[in-house]
């Protein structure tokens, strides 16, 4: 990610050092100092700041809180419904990212080379990015709905019973995975076509001249290549359907019976429900340190990435 | 066909959007006799406007600061020589990797301290100063030739000034990106309004459809009215400036 200094930039030559004159501290003191403030106050801050509050303990009224150690942590390790949500979650985010990926690697398949009216299909993929969570919740809601939603109606139409798509505690889950798989998909395909831009095309007129088939291409030259750009993109949506909350709180709430009950909705609901502040970070930095991790596996995989370029 | 099935949904709230009560549950994907019967009903009966202008004010209002913050901040990073500069870049990239969902508990009781619920400033001041705007300018205009800077200096400019008529000027592309990015993300905006902001008149556009969402049970189509409505500002800035969202999602993603 970040770590690729550009080493020659770094060697000033001694006509150009000469250049520089003294006060430059002072400038960048000015430049630096507002944003500085900003970060330290409304990021690192609240960050410690959450460590702080998962080692302590709320009394009743809310007024006063007492250190209890890793007493949280240990809470929120015997609850079930902790690790319900854990399994939720990674199970939600384990339908979102391979559909997503899916959905928007055919997406960028097709538009990735110019053609004829290309830009409008361009449009037409990318779209969803700009639907906010809120709209895309009610679209699907509307879609899916047991009398007026397409799909069902769909449904009846081959003969087949009307599903209870965001009530039925078994398919409201995999339900707003698929919501949220159609949400990012603009997200996706833009990245995807990105990566496959990068592609070169002689690659291809070596193949096809070989008379290598189209799926032949695809599975030899586009998959390999494209592997750096899919696994980026499969970790961030990873990380991204983690964190899913818009679309749940709008649509289920949770429910029903706490089925769709994933980590962030958790926290909010300790905090702004039970007023469990101190309870619901001890689970907002577990879920950071998760999400960390997976970062890490990122990170590294960068590093081999730079090794090799 | 697949990019007709892809916006499906859509084109299904829309239609809901011109239904009358009556024709709600009418089937064919067009409506039956298309009317503003919902629109009207959700502009009576909500504040839709007020809706769009917080949800303006507020993205607008980020994006500038995150605009000036990022490029003062990346500039320096980039082009002034002080002392503990790399160590400051690389603290600033380890900010990239703290997700909201940890900052947003602590970040509320602080808001809540400085009494800033229900106010634009909770909805603003938190999200000015983004890690990865400052990441991104700070790696564009150090991708720029140093000649340039150099020769500025020589003709006796002082950095602010080189900011301003050398660097900004250059770095417009990335600018344009960043500003997509960073409105867009505002916008799109959910917990964070939702926690912050209790009351009618100052709720954003996104939080206001999970209200009418819960009042209108039944009556979908002023639901999808609303949202069509709250839709067409994103959409629109989407269809006029393609390329840099497009710009602006490839460059925060491939960042990592």
């Amino acid at each position: 990610m970040a770590v690729e200094l550009k080493q020659p930039e770094r060697e000033q030559s001694v006509s150009r050092a000469h250049l520089r004159r003294g006060g430059e501290t002072l400038e960048a003191l000015v430049l630096l100092l507002p944003g500085l403030m900003l970060l330290l106050v409304f990021i690192v801050w609240p960050t410690l700041n959450a460590f702080w509050l998962s080692f302590h303990r709320e009394n009743l009224l809310g007024t006063q809180r007492d250190w209890v150690g890793l007493a949280n942590y240990a809470e929120m390790l015997r609850e079930t419904a902790f690790w319900r949500a854990v399994g939720a979650t990674f199970l939600f985010a384990a339908i979102v990212a391979p559909v997503q990926i899916l959905l928007g690697l055919i997406a960028a398949l097709m538009v990735a080379r110019p053609f004829p009216g290309v830009n409008l299909f361009r449009t037409l993929f990318f779209l969803t990015t700009a639907v906010p969570t809120a709209v895309a919740a009610v679209a699907w809601g509307w879609f899916l709905h047991p009398i007026g939603g397409v799909v069902n109606r769909w449904l009846q139409a081959a003969g087949l019973p009307p599903q209870p798509w965001l009530t039925s505690v078994e398919l409201a889950l995999p339900t707003l995975a698929i919501v949220t798989a159609w949400a990012g998909v603009g997200f996706t395909a833009i990245l995807l076509t990105a990566g496959l831009q990068q592609i070169p095309e002689d690659l291809y007129e070596a193949a096809r001249i070989d008379g290598a088939s189209a799926w032949r291409q695809f599975w030899h030259i586009t998959l390999p290549l494209l592997s750096p750009t899919l696994f980026l993109v499969a970790l961030l949506t990873m990380l991204n359907s983690l964190t899913a909350f818009g679309q749940i709180h709008l649509l289920t709430r949770g429910g029903p019976a706490e089925s769709t009950m994933v980590w962030v909705y958790r926290i909010y609901q300790d905090a702004f429900f039970n007023f469990r502040f101190s309870y619901a970070s001890a689970q907002a930095v577990a879920l950071f340190l998760v999400l960390l991790l997976l970062a890490g596996v990122q990170f590294r995989w960068f590093g081999r990435r730079v090794h090799y370029g | 066909m697949y990019a007709w099935l892809l916006v499906l949904p859509l084109l299904t709230l829309l239609s809901a959007s011109f239904r009358s009560d009556a024709d709600l549950y009418a089937p064919g994907l067009l409506p039956p006799r298309p009317t503003l019967e919902a629109y009207q009903e959700a502009v009576q009966k909500y504040p839709v406007g007020r809706y769009l202008l917080n949800s303006l004010v507020v993205s607008l209002s980020v994006t500038l600061g995150v605009l000036l913050v990022s490029a003062s901040m990346g500039y320096a990073l980039a082009r002034v020589r002080f002392a503990g500069q790399s160590l400051l870049f690389g603290f600033v990239v380890s900010l990239l990797l703290i997700p909201g969902e940890v900052t947003f508990l602590p970040l509320y009781l602080m808001v809540q301290q400085f009494g800033w619920i229900n106010t634009y400033w909770a909805l603003t001041v938190p999200f000015i100063a983004a890690p990865l705007g400052i990441f991104l300018l700070r790696q564009f205009i150090k991708s720029l030739p140093q000649d340039l800077f150099d020769a500025a200096r020589i003709d006796g400019a002082g950095h602010l000034r080189i900011l301003w008529h050398v660097a900004l000027p250059l770095t417009a592309p990335a600018l344009g990106a960043l500003a997509a990015l960073t409105f867009l993300g505002t916008w799109n905006m959910y917990l964070w309004p939702l926690v912050v902001i209790n009351n009618a008149a100052m709720q954003t556009a996104q939080i206001a459809i999970a209200q009418v969402v819960s009042v209108e049970v039944t009556s979908w189509n002023v639901v999808a009215a609303v949202s069509i409505l709250v839709l067409l500002p994103t959409l629109l800035a989407f269809l006029l400036a393609q390329r840099a969202f497009v710009r602006g999602i490839t460059l925060g993603g491939l960042k990592g």
